[in-house]
C-alpha cells in the first residue's frame, strides 16, 4: 500500500516539482481560455449560419451543416494531428513554397509556440461544431411567436435573430455551454500529443524520467480544482432553471422551457 | 363618394399540406373601418390575418395594400412594405421576455425605423401611458398580468405608426376580469379612426365597435354586413347555428 502511495502521492516529489507542474497547468489554462472564447464565438456563428432561411440561404446553410456534422464526427486528436503535420509542410516559407502564409502555417503569435496555436485551432474547429449544436437547441427552444412578433414589427431575419432570438437562446443554453467548456478544458491535454508543454506533458516527462506518477496526479488535482466548482455551478444553474420552470408552469410565460443538460461533463 | 380601399383581398387561398384553410377570400377594407371576424375555431380566421401581413404568404389570390400589390411577384418587396404599415397583436402576446415593457416598445422603433433612443423612448412612454401602463414601463413581462402584457403588445405595435392593425383573438388567453381593459384600448383606437381587423369571440364588442362583421367557416366568408345584419338578423343557417351556440352560455 505504501508503494501505491509513493507511486502516486509522493509528497516530497510533489513539492519538489510543484512549480514545474503549475507552469504546465498555466499553459493549460491559457490554451483553455483562448480556445474557449474563440469556440464560443465560432459556434454561435455556425449556429446562426445554420438558421439562414429560404432557398438562397441554402448556400450558407448547407456548408454550415456539413461542417458541423463532419467535425462532430471526427476525433479531436486526428484534427490536431492533421493540422500539426500538414500546416508546416504547406508553409509559404519552405524551400518549395506552399499555399499557406508562413505566419499562419507556423504561428508564433504572442510569443506562444506553434503547438499552442495548432492546439487552439483544433480545439476551436471541433468545439465550435459541438457548441453550434448547443446554440441550435437554444435557438429552436425560443417559441415561434417570438420570431413572428419580431417579424411583424418589421425586423429582418437578421435583426430578429440578433435582437430577439439569440439573446434568449443564449440564456437557455448557459448550463450546457459551461459543460462543453469543462469538456474542452479536459481535452486541452490532447495537445500534449504534439509536444506542447502543458500540464499532462510536464507530468508525463517527469514520470518517464523518474518512474514516479505523482506529478501526473498533481496535474489531475489541479484540473479538479477548476472543473469541480464549474460543475457545481452548472448543477446549480440547472436546478434554478427547473425551479423557475415548475413555478412558471401555470402562467403564460412565453419564454418556453430552459434547455438543460442532464449529464455533466464530469459524469 | 367611395374612397379606394386601404386593403383589398381577391380570391385568397392558403393551404397547409392537404388542408385548405382559406378557400377564396374576398375582402375590402376602407380606411377607418373596423372589421370584426367571427367564426368557429379552425375556420381560418387567424390564417386570414397571418396572410394579410405575409407571416403565411397565400398560395393564390391577390392582396393589395394602399393600392400596391403585396402578393405574387411583388411578395419579396411586399414583406417590408406590409410590415411597416400593418401592426399585429397576437393571442399569446409574444412580448420579448428579456426586455422590459419600455424596451419592448422601443426596440423595433430603433432597429427598424432608425429612431434614436430618446425619440423612441418618448414615444414608448406616451404609448404605455395611453394604454394605462405609465407605472409599468420598467417591468419585465413575467411581472405583468396577461391584460397588462397584451396592452404592452398593443403599444409595441402602435409605436411603428401602422396604418392598419390586426388583432388575433387578443383576449382569448385572458382571464375574464382582464378582458375589459384590453377591449377598452381597442375601443379607443377604433374611436380614433384606426383601421382594424379584429378576430374575436367577444360578440358584444363586435356589435358595439364593428363597422362590418364577417362570419367565416371552413375557409370561406359565409356572411358579412353590419353588426345589425350579421349578429342581429343573420340570413345564413350556419351563422344562426354558430351565434346560437355562442350566445347560449
Amino acid at each position: 500500500m505504501s508503494q501505491f502511495f509513493s507511486q502516486y502521492f509522493d509528497f516530497n516529489f510533489i513539492s519538489h516539482h510543484f512549480s514545474q507542474v503549475l507552469d504546465g497547468f498555466s499553459t493549460t489554462l491559457q490554451l483553455w481560455a483562448v480556445s474557449g472564447v474563440l469556440a464560443l464565438a465560432w459556434g454561435l456563428m455556425l449556429a446562426v449560419l445554420r438558421q439562414t432561411p429560404g432557398r438562397l440561404g441554402l448556400i450558407v446553410r448547407l456548408p454550415a451543416i456539413a461542417y458541423i456534422d463532419a467535425f462532430r464526427g471526427i476525433p479531436l486528436l486526428m484534427v490536431l494531428v492533421l493540422i500539426y503535420g500538414g500546416f508546416g509542410a504547406l508553409s509559404s516559407g519552405n524551400a518549395t513554397p506552399g499555399p499557406i502564409p508562413e505566419a499562419i502555417a507556423v504561428p508564433t503569435w504572442f510569443g506562444k509556440p506553434s503547438a499552442f496555436w495548432y492546439g487552439t485551432m483544433a480545439l476551436v474547429i471541433t468545439y465550435g461544431a459541438y457548441m453550434a449544436e448547443v446554440y441550435r437547441a437554444g435557438i429552436e427552444a425560443v417559441p415561434r411567436g417570438q420570431t413572428e412578433a419580431a417579424r411583424s414589427l418589421g425586423m429582418s431575419h437578421g435583426q430578429a435573430m440578433r435582437n430577439i432570438i439569440v439573446p434568449q437562446a443564449i440564456r437557455k443554453v448557459i448550463p450546457p455551454l459551461l459543460n462543453d467548456l469543462i469538456a474542452l478544458m479536459k481535452d486541452t491535454s490532447l495537445v500534449s500529443f504534439i509536444s506542447l508543454s502543458e500540464v499532462l506533458l510536464v507530468g508525463f516527462d517527469l514520470q518517464a524520467k523518474t518512474f514516479n506518477s505523482s506529478a501526473v496526479t498533481l496535474g489531475a488535482i489541479m484540473f479538479l480544482v477548476v472543473t469541480l466548482p464549474m460543475a457545481r455551478v452548472v448543477d446549480w444553474l440547472i436546478a434554478r432553471d427547473q425551479r423557475k420552470m415548475l413555478r412558471g408552469a401555470s402562467t403564460d410565460d412565453p419564454g418556453g422551457p430552459p434547455v438543460t443538460a442532464t449529464a455533466t461533463a464530469l459524469s | 363618394m367611395e374612397a379606394a380601399p386601404i386593403l383589398s383581398l381577391q380570391d385568397v387561398h392558403k393551404r397547409f399540406g392537404q388542408l385548405e384553410v382559406l378557400r377564396g377570400i374576398d375582402l375590402e377594407v376602407a380606411r377607418g373601418e373596423v372589421v370584426c371576424v367571427i367564426g368557429p375555431s379552425g375556420s381560418g380566421k387567424s390564417t386570414l390575418l397571418r396572410c394579410i401581413n405575409l407571416l403565411e404568404p397565400p398560395e393564390a389570390g391577390r392582396i393589395y395594400l394602399e393600392g400596391q400589390e403585396i402578393t405574387g411577384q411583388a411578395a419579396a418587396e411586399g414583406v417590408d412594405f406590409v410590415r411597416r404599415r400593418v401592426g399585429m397583436v397576437f393571442q399569446q402576446f409574444n412580448l420579448f421576455p428579456h426586455k422590459c415593457a419600455l424596451d419592448n416598445v422601443c426596440i423595433a422603433q430603433e432597429k427598424v425605423l432608425g429612431r434614436d433612443r430618446e425619440e423612441a423612448e418618448a414615444k414608448g412612454r406616451a404609448l404605455l401611458e395611453r394604454v394605462g401602463l405609465a407605472d409599468k414601463v420598467g417591468e419585465y413581462p413575467d411581472r405583468l398580468s396577461g391584460g397588462q402584457q397584451q396592452r404592452v403588445a398593443i403599444a409595441r405595435a402602435l409605436a411603428m405608426d401602422p396604418h392598419v392593425m390586426l388583432f388575433d383573438e387578443v383576449t382569448s388567453a385572458l382571464d375574464p376580469e382582464l378582458i375589459k381593459e384590453v377591449l377598452d384600448v381597442l375601443r379607443e383606437l377604433a374611436a380614433e379612426g384606426m383601421t382594424m381587423i379584429v378576430v374575436t369571440h367577444e360578440m358584444g364588442f363586435a356589435e358595439e365597435v364593428a363597422s362590418k362583421v364577417m362570419f367565416m367557416d371552413g375557409g370561406v366568408i359565409i356572411e358579412d354586413g353590419t353588426p345589425g345584419e350579421v349578429l342581429g338578423n343573420p340570413k345564413q343557417e350556419r351563422t344562426k347555428q354558430f351565434l346560437g351556440l355562442v350566445l347560449e352560455h
